[in-house]
Protein backbone atom coordinates (compact mmCIF):
# COMPACT_ATOMS: atom_id res chain seq x y z
CA UNK A 1 0.00 0.00 0.00
CA UNK A 2 1.51 3.36 -1.19
CA UNK A 3 1.47 5.82 1.36
CA UNK A 4 -0.04 8.86 -0.46
CA UNK A 5 1.88 11.54 2.13
CA UNK A 6 5.43 10.13 0.09
CA UNK A 7 3.77 10.59 -2.98
CA UNK A 8 6.10 14.33 -3.82
CA UNK A 9 9.08 11.69 -3.22
CA UNK A 10 8.16 8.78 -5.51
CA UNK A 11 7.61 11.46 -8.25
CA UNK A 12 10.70 13.50 -6.94
CA UNK A 13 12.43 9.54 -7.54
CA UNK A 14 10.86 9.12 -10.94
CA UNK A 15 11.88 12.39 -12.61
CA UNK A 16 15.72 12.29 -11.29
CA UNK A 17 15.64 8.25 -12.65
CA UNK A 18 14.26 9.44 -16.25
CA UNK A 19 16.82 12.88 -15.94
CA UNK A 20 19.99 10.33 -15.57
CA UNK A 21 18.63 7.98 -17.75
CA UNK A 22 18.47 11.32 -20.76
CA UNK A 23 21.92 12.26 -19.41
CA UNK A 24 23.17 8.75 -19.83
CA UNK A 25 21.51 8.65 -23.13
CA UNK A 26 22.86 11.57 -24.16
CA UNK A 27 26.77 11.21 -22.92
CA UNK A 28 26.70 7.15 -25.04
CA UNK A 29 25.50 9.45 -28.24
CA UNK A 30 22.49 7.98 -28.30
CA UNK A 31 20.74 10.88 -28.54
CA UNK A 32 21.37 13.53 -31.56
CA UNK A 33 22.38 16.64 -29.47
CA UNK A 34 20.99 18.74 -31.98
CA UNK A 35 17.20 17.58 -31.28
CA UNK A 36 17.26 16.28 -27.61
CA UNK A 37 20.29 17.68 -25.57
CA UNK A 38 21.19 16.25 -22.38
CA UNK A 39 19.95 17.58 -18.90
CA UNK A 40 23.29 18.88 -18.30
CA UNK A 41 23.86 20.90 -22.01
CA UNK A 42 20.49 22.49 -20.78
CA UNK A 43 21.45 23.11 -17.49
CA UNK A 44 23.64 25.03 -18.83
CA UNK A 45 21.85 27.05 -21.21
CA UNK A 46 19.70 28.39 -18.48
CA UNK A 47 22.63 29.15 -16.11
CA UNK A 48 24.19 31.06 -18.92
CA UNK A 49 20.74 33.13 -19.65
CA UNK A 50 21.22 34.56 -16.21
CA UNK A 51 24.81 34.44 -15.72
CA UNK A 52 25.26 37.27 -17.93
CA UNK A 53 21.61 39.29 -16.62
CA UNK A 54 20.23 39.21 -20.41
CA UNK A 55 17.24 37.23 -19.37
CA UNK A 56 15.73 39.92 -17.02
CA UNK A 57 14.81 42.34 -19.81
CA UNK A 58 12.92 39.77 -21.45
CA UNK A 59 11.13 38.55 -18.39
CA UNK A 60 10.25 42.05 -17.81
CA UNK A 61 8.70 41.81 -21.57
CA UNK A 62 6.48 38.98 -20.91
CA UNK A 63 5.70 40.15 -17.75
CA UNK A 64 4.37 43.19 -18.82
CA UNK A 65 2.64 42.23 -21.55
CA UNK A 66 0.87 39.09 -19.70
CA UNK A 67 -0.10 41.00 -16.26
CA UNK A 68 -1.25 44.32 -19.06
CA UNK A 69 -3.51 42.08 -20.81
CA UNK A 70 -4.84 40.09 -17.93
CA UNK A 71 -6.13 43.32 -15.80
CA UNK A 72 -7.11 44.87 -18.98
CA UNK A 73 -8.84 41.47 -19.72
CA UNK A 74 -10.33 41.10 -16.98
CA UNK A 75 -11.96 45.17 -16.36
CA UNK A 76 -13.33 44.85 -20.05
CA UNK A 77 -14.23 41.19 -19.98
CA UNK A 78 -16.42 42.12 -16.20
CA UNK A 79 -17.58 45.49 -17.69
CA UNK A 80 -19.32 44.13 -20.91
CA UNK A 81 -20.40 41.00 -19.18
CA UNK A 82 -22.02 43.02 -16.86
CA UNK A 83 -23.34 45.29 -19.90
CA UNK A 84 -24.43 42.02 -21.94
CA UNK A 85 -26.50 40.38 -18.44
CA UNK A 86 -27.83 43.22 -17.95
CA UNK A 87 -28.54 45.35 -21.25
CA UNK A 88 -30.49 43.16 -23.61
CA UNK A 89 -29.75 45.29 -26.75
CA UNK A 90 -25.59 44.57 -25.10
CA UNK A 91 -26.20 41.34 -25.40
CA UNK A 92 -28.07 40.88 -28.30
CA UNK A 93 -25.23 43.10 -30.64
CA UNK A 94 -21.95 41.41 -28.50
CA UNK A 95 -22.91 37.98 -27.78
CA UNK A 96 -22.66 37.17 -31.59
CA UNK A 97 -19.55 39.08 -31.61
CA UNK A 98 -17.67 37.08 -28.23
CA UNK A 99 -19.45 33.93 -29.74
CA UNK A 100 -17.31 34.19 -33.13
CA UNK A 101 -14.06 34.92 -30.81
CA UNK A 102 -14.84 32.33 -28.68
CA UNK A 103 -14.97 29.98 -31.26
CA UNK A 104 -11.75 30.28 -33.28
CA UNK A 105 -7.80 29.82 -31.91
CA UNK A 106 -7.81 34.03 -30.89
CA UNK A 107 -4.05 32.99 -31.54
CA UNK A 108 -4.52 33.53 -35.29
CA UNK A 109 -4.49 37.33 -34.40
CA UNK A 110 -1.09 37.93 -33.38
CA UNK A 111 -0.38 38.73 -36.58
CA UNK A 112 -2.48 41.47 -37.71
CA UNK A 113 -2.12 42.95 -34.37
CA UNK A 114 1.42 43.29 -35.14
CA UNK A 115 0.37 45.03 -38.52
CA UNK A 116 -2.07 47.03 -36.25
CA UNK A 117 0.03 48.27 -33.14
CA UNK A 118 4.13 47.08 -34.02
CA UNK A 119 6.60 44.41 -33.13
CA UNK A 120 6.59 46.57 -29.20
CA UNK A 121 4.60 45.22 -26.13
CA UNK A 122 1.52 46.95 -27.57
CA UNK A 123 0.81 43.88 -29.53
CA UNK A 124 1.36 41.42 -26.83
CA UNK A 125 -0.79 43.24 -24.74
CA UNK A 126 -3.55 43.11 -27.16
CA UNK A 127 -2.84 39.30 -27.62
CA UNK A 128 -3.28 38.81 -24.12
CA UNK A 129 -5.91 40.99 -23.29
CA UNK A 130 -8.46 39.42 -26.39
CA UNK A 131 -7.21 35.91 -24.92
CA UNK A 132 -8.41 36.88 -21.69
CA UNK A 133 -11.28 39.32 -22.06
CA UNK A 134 -13.52 36.58 -23.98
CA UNK A 135 -13.25 34.17 -21.38
CA UNK A 136 -14.00 36.67 -18.27
CA UNK A 137 -16.45 38.18 -20.39
CA UNK A 138 -18.40 34.37 -21.00
CA UNK A 139 -17.59 33.93 -17.13
CA UNK A 140 -19.14 36.96 -15.98
CA UNK A 141 -22.25 37.04 -18.77
CA UNK A 142 -23.55 33.58 -17.68
CA UNK A 143 -22.54 33.83 -14.25
CA UNK A 144 -24.70 37.23 -13.64
CA UNK A 145 -27.33 35.53 -15.75
CA UNK A 146 -27.40 32.49 -13.91
CA UNK A 147 -27.22 34.32 -9.92
CA UNK A 148 -29.22 32.38 -7.41
CA UNK A 149 -33.04 34.10 -7.74
CA UNK A 150 -33.15 32.61 -4.22
CA UNK A 151 -30.30 35.25 -3.30
CA UNK A 152 -31.75 38.17 -5.20
CA UNK A 153 -35.23 37.54 -3.71
CA UNK A 154 -33.48 37.00 0.07
CA UNK A 155 -31.59 40.64 -0.40
CA UNK A 156 -34.64 42.13 -1.72
CA UNK A 157 -37.37 40.71 0.80
CA UNK A 158 -34.94 42.22 3.60
CA UNK A 159 -35.28 45.35 2.08
CA UNK A 160 -32.11 45.42 -0.42
CA UNK A 161 -32.71 48.22 -3.42
CA UNK A 162 -30.89 47.36 -6.89
CA UNK A 163 -27.79 49.18 -5.28
CA UNK A 164 -28.00 46.46 -2.44
CA UNK A 165 -28.68 43.26 -4.82
CA UNK A 166 -25.59 44.57 -6.67
CA UNK A 167 -23.10 45.19 -3.61
CA UNK A 168 -23.96 42.27 -1.55
CA UNK A 169 -25.22 39.60 -4.35
CA UNK A 170 -24.27 40.23 -7.76
CA UNK A 171 -20.64 42.05 -7.44
CA UNK A 172 -19.45 38.83 -5.06
CA UNK A 173 -20.97 36.21 -7.48
CA UNK A 174 -19.17 38.40 -10.19
CA UNK A 175 -15.66 38.04 -7.84
CA UNK A 176 -16.08 34.56 -7.23
CA UNK A 177 -16.43 33.52 -10.73
CA UNK A 178 -13.35 35.81 -11.89
CA UNK A 179 -11.36 34.36 -9.24
CA UNK A 180 -12.94 31.01 -10.15
CA UNK A 181 -11.07 31.26 -13.45
CA UNK A 182 -7.99 33.07 -12.34
CA UNK A 183 -6.13 30.53 -12.90
CA UNK A 184 -7.05 29.89 -16.66
CA UNK A 185 -6.70 33.63 -17.30
CA UNK A 186 -3.12 33.57 -15.85
CA UNK A 187 -2.58 30.59 -18.83
CA UNK A 188 -4.00 32.74 -21.35
CA UNK A 189 -2.70 36.19 -20.90
CA UNK A 190 0.87 34.55 -20.83
CA UNK A 191 0.06 32.48 -24.02
CA UNK A 192 -1.04 35.11 -25.50
CA UNK A 193 2.43 37.39 -24.23
CA UNK A 194 4.83 34.03 -25.66
CA UNK A 195 2.67 33.92 -28.97
CA UNK A 196 3.14 37.06 -29.55
CA UNK A 197 7.06 37.53 -29.20
CA UNK A 198 7.39 34.42 -31.52
CA UNK A 199 5.05 35.90 -34.11
CA UNK A 200 7.13 39.13 -34.04
CA UNK A 201 9.42 40.82 -31.08
CA UNK A 202 12.78 42.15 -30.08
CA UNK A 203 11.99 41.13 -26.28
CA UNK A 204 10.54 37.97 -24.23
CA UNK A 205 11.13 34.60 -23.80
CA UNK A 206 9.10 34.06 -27.17
CA UNK A 207 11.38 36.09 -28.95
CA UNK A 208 14.35 34.08 -28.14
CA UNK A 209 12.57 31.12 -28.71
CA UNK A 210 11.80 32.10 -31.81
CA UNK A 211 15.72 32.62 -32.36
CA UNK A 212 16.82 29.52 -30.60
CA UNK A 213 14.20 27.83 -33.62
CA UNK A 214 16.31 29.55 -35.99
CA UNK A 215 19.42 28.81 -35.00
CA UNK A 216 18.51 24.70 -34.26
CA UNK A 217 19.70 25.38 -30.43
CA UNK A 218 17.89 22.94 -28.70
CA UNK A 219 19.27 23.36 -25.61
CA UNK A 220 18.20 27.37 -25.09
CA UNK A 221 15.22 25.88 -26.25
CA UNK A 222 14.82 23.35 -23.51
CA UNK A 223 16.00 26.03 -21.01
CA UNK A 224 13.71 28.68 -22.18
CA UNK A 225 11.15 25.99 -22.58
CA UNK A 226 11.67 24.98 -18.61
CA UNK A 227 11.68 28.85 -17.59
CA UNK A 228 8.33 30.12 -19.13
CA UNK A 229 6.95 26.56 -17.07
CA UNK A 230 8.49 27.44 -14.10
CA UNK A 231 7.30 31.51 -13.86
CA UNK A 232 4.02 30.31 -14.82
CA UNK A 233 3.49 27.54 -12.30
CA UNK A 234 4.64 30.11 -10.17
CA UNK A 235 2.08 32.37 -10.77
CA UNK A 236 -0.29 29.45 -10.77
CA UNK A 237 0.54 28.99 -7.36
CA UNK A 238 0.12 32.69 -6.38
CA UNK A 239 -3.15 32.80 -8.22
CA UNK A 240 -4.38 29.78 -6.46
CA UNK A 241 -3.04 30.84 -2.96
CA UNK A 242 -5.11 34.34 -3.58
CA UNK A 243 -7.90 32.13 -5.12
CA UNK A 244 -8.27 29.88 -1.66
CA UNK A 245 -8.18 33.38 0.06
CA UNK A 246 -10.48 35.43 -1.24
CA UNK A 247 -12.50 32.51 -1.79
CA UNK A 248 -12.35 30.72 1.54
CA UNK A 249 -16.28 30.72 1.54
CA UNK A 250 -16.30 28.24 -0.97
CA UNK B 1 -50.39 52.68 7.34
CA UNK B 2 -52.46 50.16 6.23
CA UNK B 3 -50.83 48.78 3.15
CA UNK B 4 -52.76 46.54 0.22
CA UNK B 5 -51.39 44.21 -2.79
CA UNK B 6 -53.50 43.19 -5.29
CA UNK B 7 -56.24 44.22 -7.88
CA UNK B 8 -59.11 45.90 -5.46
CA UNK B 9 -59.34 49.23 -3.88
CA UNK B 10 -56.86 48.74 -0.38
CA UNK B 11 -58.97 47.78 2.96
CA UNK B 12 -57.87 47.88 6.20
CA UNK B 13 -57.90 44.41 8.10
CA UNK B 14 -59.53 44.08 11.35
CA UNK B 15 -58.40 45.03 14.52
CA UNK B 16 -56.44 42.80 15.57
CA UNK B 17 -55.61 41.08 12.38
CA UNK B 18 -52.60 41.85 10.62
CA UNK B 19 -52.78 40.04 7.50
CA UNK B 20 -56.50 39.51 5.43
CA UNK B 21 -55.95 37.86 1.83
CA UNK B 22 -59.17 37.89 0.50
CA UNK B 23 -60.18 36.35 -2.91
CA UNK B 24 -56.66 35.61 -3.98
CA UNK B 25 -56.37 34.02 -7.59
CA UNK B 26 -53.27 33.42 -9.10
CA UNK B 27 -52.05 32.46 -12.58
CA UNK B 28 -48.73 31.94 -14.17
CA UNK B 29 -50.54 31.85 -17.27
CA UNK B 30 -53.13 29.30 -17.81
CA UNK B 31 -55.16 28.05 -15.41
CA UNK B 32 -55.11 29.46 -12.09
CA UNK B 33 -52.93 27.41 -10.05
CA UNK B 34 -55.37 28.79 -6.84
CA UNK B 35 -58.44 30.09 -6.51
CA UNK B 36 -60.53 33.24 -4.40
CA UNK B 37 -58.03 32.02 -1.51
CA UNK B 38 -59.08 34.01 1.54
CA UNK B 39 -57.48 33.67 5.52
CA UNK B 40 -56.65 36.07 7.76
CA UNK B 41 -53.96 35.94 10.78
CA UNK B 42 -54.56 37.53 13.55
CA UNK B 43 -51.91 39.38 15.80
CA UNK B 44 -49.94 36.82 17.97
CA UNK B 45 -51.84 33.81 16.40
CA UNK B 46 -50.09 30.82 14.89
CA UNK B 47 -51.85 30.15 11.42
CA UNK B 48 -50.80 27.28 8.92
CA UNK B 49 -51.85 26.72 5.36
CA UNK B 50 -51.95 23.11 4.53
CA UNK B 51 -52.28 21.42 1.06
CA UNK B 52 -51.08 18.61 -1.40
CA UNK B 53 -47.87 19.38 -3.92
CA UNK B 54 -49.07 21.80 -6.85
CA UNK B 55 -52.09 23.47 -4.29
CA UNK B 56 -50.34 27.15 -4.70
CA UNK B 57 -49.28 27.30 -1.27
CA UNK B 58 -46.20 28.66 -2.08
CA UNK B 59 -47.47 30.79 -4.71
CA UNK B 60 -50.12 32.08 -1.77
CA UNK B 61 -46.78 33.16 0.05
CA UNK B 62 -44.81 34.41 -2.75
CA UNK B 63 -48.08 37.24 -3.46
CA UNK B 64 -48.27 38.08 0.45
CA UNK B 65 -44.57 39.43 0.11
CA UNK B 66 -44.88 41.08 -3.14
CA UNK B 67 -42.46 38.57 -5.44
CA UNK B 68 -46.10 37.49 -7.39
CA UNK B 69 -48.65 39.65 -8.96
CA UNK B 70 -52.21 37.72 -8.01
CA UNK B 71 -54.48 37.74 -11.14
CA UNK B 72 -57.23 39.39 -8.60
CA UNK B 73 -57.91 39.87 -5.00
CA UNK B 74 -56.11 41.82 -2.29
CA UNK B 75 -53.47 41.32 0.16
CA UNK B 76 -54.32 43.50 2.99
CA UNK B 77 -51.84 44.27 5.85
CA UNK B 78 -51.18 47.22 8.43
CA UNK B 79 -47.73 46.01 8.69
CA UNK B 80 -44.80 47.58 6.98
CA UNK B 81 -42.35 45.44 4.40
CA UNK B 82 -39.83 45.44 7.24
CA UNK B 83 -42.27 44.41 10.22
CA UNK B 84 -42.44 41.10 7.73
CA UNK B 85 -40.07 38.48 8.34
CA UNK B 86 -39.77 35.62 5.82
CA UNK B 87 -38.27 31.56 6.65
CA UNK B 88 -38.20 29.63 3.55
CA UNK B 89 -37.17 25.87 3.04
CA UNK B 90 -33.75 27.02 1.41
CA UNK B 91 -32.44 29.16 3.68
CA UNK B 92 -30.99 31.60 1.50
CA UNK B 93 -28.10 32.99 3.11
CA UNK B 94 -25.47 34.65 1.45
CA UNK B 95 -22.55 32.24 0.86
CA UNK B 96 -19.53 34.95 1.00
CA UNK B 97 -20.99 36.39 4.37
CA UNK B 98 -20.15 34.88 7.63
CA UNK B 99 -23.40 33.98 10.23
CA UNK B 100 -22.84 36.90 11.70
CA UNK B 101 -22.68 39.04 8.86
CA UNK B 102 -25.50 37.49 7.13
CA UNK B 103 -27.71 38.39 10.45
CA UNK B 104 -26.27 42.07 9.85
CA UNK B 105 -27.50 42.47 6.57
CA UNK B 106 -30.65 41.87 7.68
CA UNK B 107 -30.69 44.47 9.99
CA UNK B 108 -28.17 47.54 7.89
CA UNK B 109 -30.91 47.11 5.58
CA UNK B 110 -33.17 47.96 7.60
CA UNK B 111 -31.63 51.05 7.97
CA UNK B 112 -29.52 50.29 11.62
CA UNK B 113 -25.78 51.35 12.57
CA UNK B 114 -23.32 48.48 11.75
CA UNK B 115 -21.71 48.70 14.91
CA UNK B 116 -25.73 48.21 16.98
CA UNK B 117 -26.33 45.58 14.14
CA UNK B 118 -23.43 43.73 15.47
CA UNK B 119 -23.83 43.48 18.73
CA UNK B 120 -27.54 42.81 17.77
CA UNK B 121 -26.42 39.73 15.86
CA UNK B 122 -24.39 38.31 18.33
CA UNK B 123 -26.85 38.46 21.13
CA UNK B 124 -29.15 36.74 18.43
CA UNK B 125 -26.61 34.12 17.52
CA UNK B 126 -26.31 33.27 21.16
CA UNK B 127 -30.15 33.17 21.58
CA UNK B 128 -30.34 30.62 18.86
CA UNK B 129 -27.56 28.33 20.50
CA UNK B 130 -24.80 29.38 17.74
CA UNK B 131 -22.66 31.22 20.25
CA UNK B 132 -18.93 31.11 18.77
CA UNK B 133 -19.84 30.13 15.12
CA UNK B 134 -20.68 33.75 14.16
CA UNK B 135 -17.44 34.14 12.06
CA UNK B 136 -18.08 31.02 10.27
CA UNK B 137 -19.48 30.70 6.76
CA UNK B 138 -23.07 28.88 5.81
CA UNK B 139 -20.98 26.32 4.38
CA UNK B 140 -19.17 25.14 7.46
CA UNK B 141 -22.60 25.12 9.32
CA UNK B 142 -24.66 22.36 9.20
CA UNK B 143 -28.17 22.32 7.92
CA UNK B 144 -29.78 22.88 11.26
CA UNK B 145 -26.99 25.80 12.13
CA UNK B 146 -27.73 27.12 9.22
CA UNK B 147 -31.65 26.98 9.59
CA UNK B 148 -30.96 28.82 13.06
CA UNK B 149 -29.05 31.36 11.21
CA UNK B 150 -32.07 32.05 8.95
CA UNK B 151 -34.21 32.58 11.98
CA UNK B 152 -31.80 34.66 13.53
CA UNK B 153 -31.84 36.67 10.60
CA UNK B 154 -35.24 36.97 10.59
CA UNK B 155 -36.20 37.59 14.49
CA UNK B 156 -33.65 39.94 15.02
CA UNK B 157 -35.58 42.15 12.63
CA UNK B 158 -37.77 42.13 15.18
CA UNK B 159 -40.87 41.05 12.68
CA UNK B 160 -44.21 41.55 14.00
CA UNK B 161 -45.55 38.95 10.83
CA UNK B 162 -43.22 35.53 9.82
CA UNK B 163 -43.62 33.76 6.93
CA UNK B 164 -42.53 30.58 6.56
CA UNK B 165 -42.32 27.89 3.56
CA UNK B 166 -42.08 24.43 4.75
CA UNK B 167 -38.88 25.80 6.73
CA UNK B 168 -38.21 22.58 8.43
CA UNK B 169 -38.68 20.13 5.59
CA UNK B 170 -35.06 19.76 4.36
CA UNK B 171 -33.62 19.14 8.32
CA UNK B 172 -33.66 15.79 9.89
CA UNK B 173 -36.04 14.63 12.05
CA UNK B 174 -33.83 15.34 15.55
CA UNK B 175 -32.15 18.40 14.23
CA UNK B 176 -35.78 19.22 13.33
CA UNK B 177 -37.56 18.79 16.44
CA UNK B 178 -35.59 20.91 18.03
CA UNK B 179 -35.46 23.76 15.60
CA UNK B 180 -38.95 23.65 16.10
CA UNK B 181 -38.83 23.72 19.06
CA UNK B 182 -36.85 26.35 19.88
CA UNK B 183 -39.17 28.50 16.69
CA UNK B 184 -42.14 27.56 19.01
CA UNK B 185 -40.64 29.13 21.92
CA UNK B 186 -39.58 31.87 20.37
CA UNK B 187 -42.57 32.91 18.83
CA UNK B 188 -44.63 32.49 21.72
CA UNK B 189 -42.55 34.86 24.15
CA UNK B 190 -42.49 37.52 21.38
CA UNK B 191 -45.94 37.64 20.58
CA UNK B 192 -45.09 36.87 16.94
CA UNK B 193 -47.74 35.97 14.42
CA UNK B 194 -46.90 33.14 11.82
CA UNK B 195 -48.20 31.94 8.46
CA UNK B 196 -46.71 28.45 8.14
CA UNK B 197 -47.00 27.13 4.88
CA UNK B 198 -46.85 23.47 4.88
CA UNK B 199 -48.16 19.82 3.58
CA UNK B 200 -47.17 18.20 6.91
CA UNK B 201 -50.31 17.68 9.04
CA UNK B 202 -48.84 17.12 12.19
CA UNK B 203 -46.75 19.97 11.82
CA UNK B 204 -49.89 21.88 11.25
CA UNK B 205 -52.10 21.22 14.34
CA UNK B 206 -49.10 20.96 17.03
CA UNK B 207 -47.92 24.86 16.13
CA UNK B 208 -50.96 26.12 14.69
CA UNK B 209 -53.98 28.08 16.56
CA UNK B 210 -55.68 28.29 12.85
CA UNK B 211 -55.13 25.47 10.12
CA UNK B 212 -56.88 25.87 6.49
CA UNK B 213 -56.71 23.40 4.35
CA UNK B 214 -56.29 23.62 0.30
CA UNK B 215 -57.86 21.40 -1.95
CA UNK B 216 -55.38 19.99 -5.07
CA UNK B 217 -54.44 22.20 -7.77
CA UNK B 218 -55.20 23.43 -10.21
CA UNK B 219 -57.92 25.55 -9.24
CA UNK B 220 -56.84 24.94 -5.40
CA UNK B 221 -59.28 26.59 -3.02
CA UNK B 222 -59.50 26.74 0.24
CA UNK B 223 -61.37 24.72 1.63
CA UNK B 224 -61.92 23.83 5.27
CA UNK B 225 -60.67 25.80 8.39
CA UNK B 226 -59.96 24.30 11.17
CA UNK B 227 -59.12 25.44 15.13
CA UNK B 228 -56.59 23.83 17.10
CA UNK B 229 -57.34 23.88 21.03
CA UNK B 230 -54.54 22.46 22.19
CA UNK B 231 -53.53 25.08 25.09
CA UNK B 232 -49.85 27.62 24.82
CA UNK B 233 -47.30 27.50 25.70
CA UNK B 234 -46.85 24.27 23.61
CA UNK B 235 -44.50 21.62 23.47
CA UNK B 236 -44.43 20.27 19.73
CA UNK B 237 -43.18 16.93 20.75
CA UNK B 238 -46.35 16.36 24.09
CA UNK B 239 -48.95 18.31 21.41
CA UNK B 240 -49.67 15.33 20.17
CA UNK B 241 -50.61 13.75 23.09
CA UNK B 242 -53.63 16.53 23.78
CA UNK B 243 -56.76 14.91 23.39
CA UNK B 244 -57.35 17.76 20.47
CA UNK B 245 -55.28 16.64 18.81
CA UNK B 246 -55.80 12.73 17.40
CA UNK B 247 -59.53 13.91 16.42
CA UNK B 248 -58.53 17.18 14.45
CA UNK B 249 -55.30 15.19 12.53
CA UNK B 250 -58.51 12.37 11.75
CA UNK B 251 -60.30 14.89 10.29
CA UNK B 252 -57.46 16.88 8.01
CA UNK B 253 -56.38 14.15 6.55
CA UNK B 254 -60.07 12.53 5.59
CA UNK B 255 -60.72 15.89 4.51
CA UNK B 256 -57.29 16.32 2.63
CA UNK B 257 -57.99 12.71 1.22
CA UNK B 258 -61.49 13.58 0.18
CA UNK B 259 -60.29 16.85 -1.71
CA UNK B 260 -57.51 14.72 -2.85
CA UNK B 261 -59.55 12.09 -4.38
CA UNK B 262 -62.22 14.45 -5.72
CA UNK B 263 -59.38 16.09 -7.88
CA UNK B 264 -58.26 13.05 -9.15
CA UNK B 265 -61.62 11.59 -10.23
CA UNK B 266 -62.93 14.83 -11.71
CA UNK B 267 -59.43 14.60 -14.23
Amino acid sequence: MLDPRYAWLRRLIALGLVLAMWEAAGRAGWLNPLFAPSPSKVWVALVDLFADGRIWPHLEATFSAALGGLALGIVVGVLLGVAAALIPLVAELLEPVMSVLNAIPRVILAPLFVIWLGIGIASKIALSFILVAVLIFFTVFTGIRQVDRKLVERVATLGGNRLALVRHVYLPSVTAWVLGNLKVAVGFAFTGACVGEFVAATHGPGYLLSFAQSTYNAALMFALILLILVVVMLIFVIAGRLERHLLRWN
Amino acid sequence: MPASRGCTTPRSPGANTLLHVRDLTISYGGEPVLERASLAVGEGSFVSLVGPSGSGKSSLLRAVIGLQQPLSGTVETTLTPAEIGLLFQDDALLPWKTARDNVVLGLTLNGMERGKALAEADTWLERLGLAGFGDRFPRHLSGGQRKRVALAQVLARRPKLILMDEPFASLDAIVRSRVIRDVVALVEQSGISVLLVTHDLEEALTLSDDVYLLSQGPRARITQHYHVPIPRPRDPVLSRTDPAFAPLYERLWADLSRAVDHRAEAA
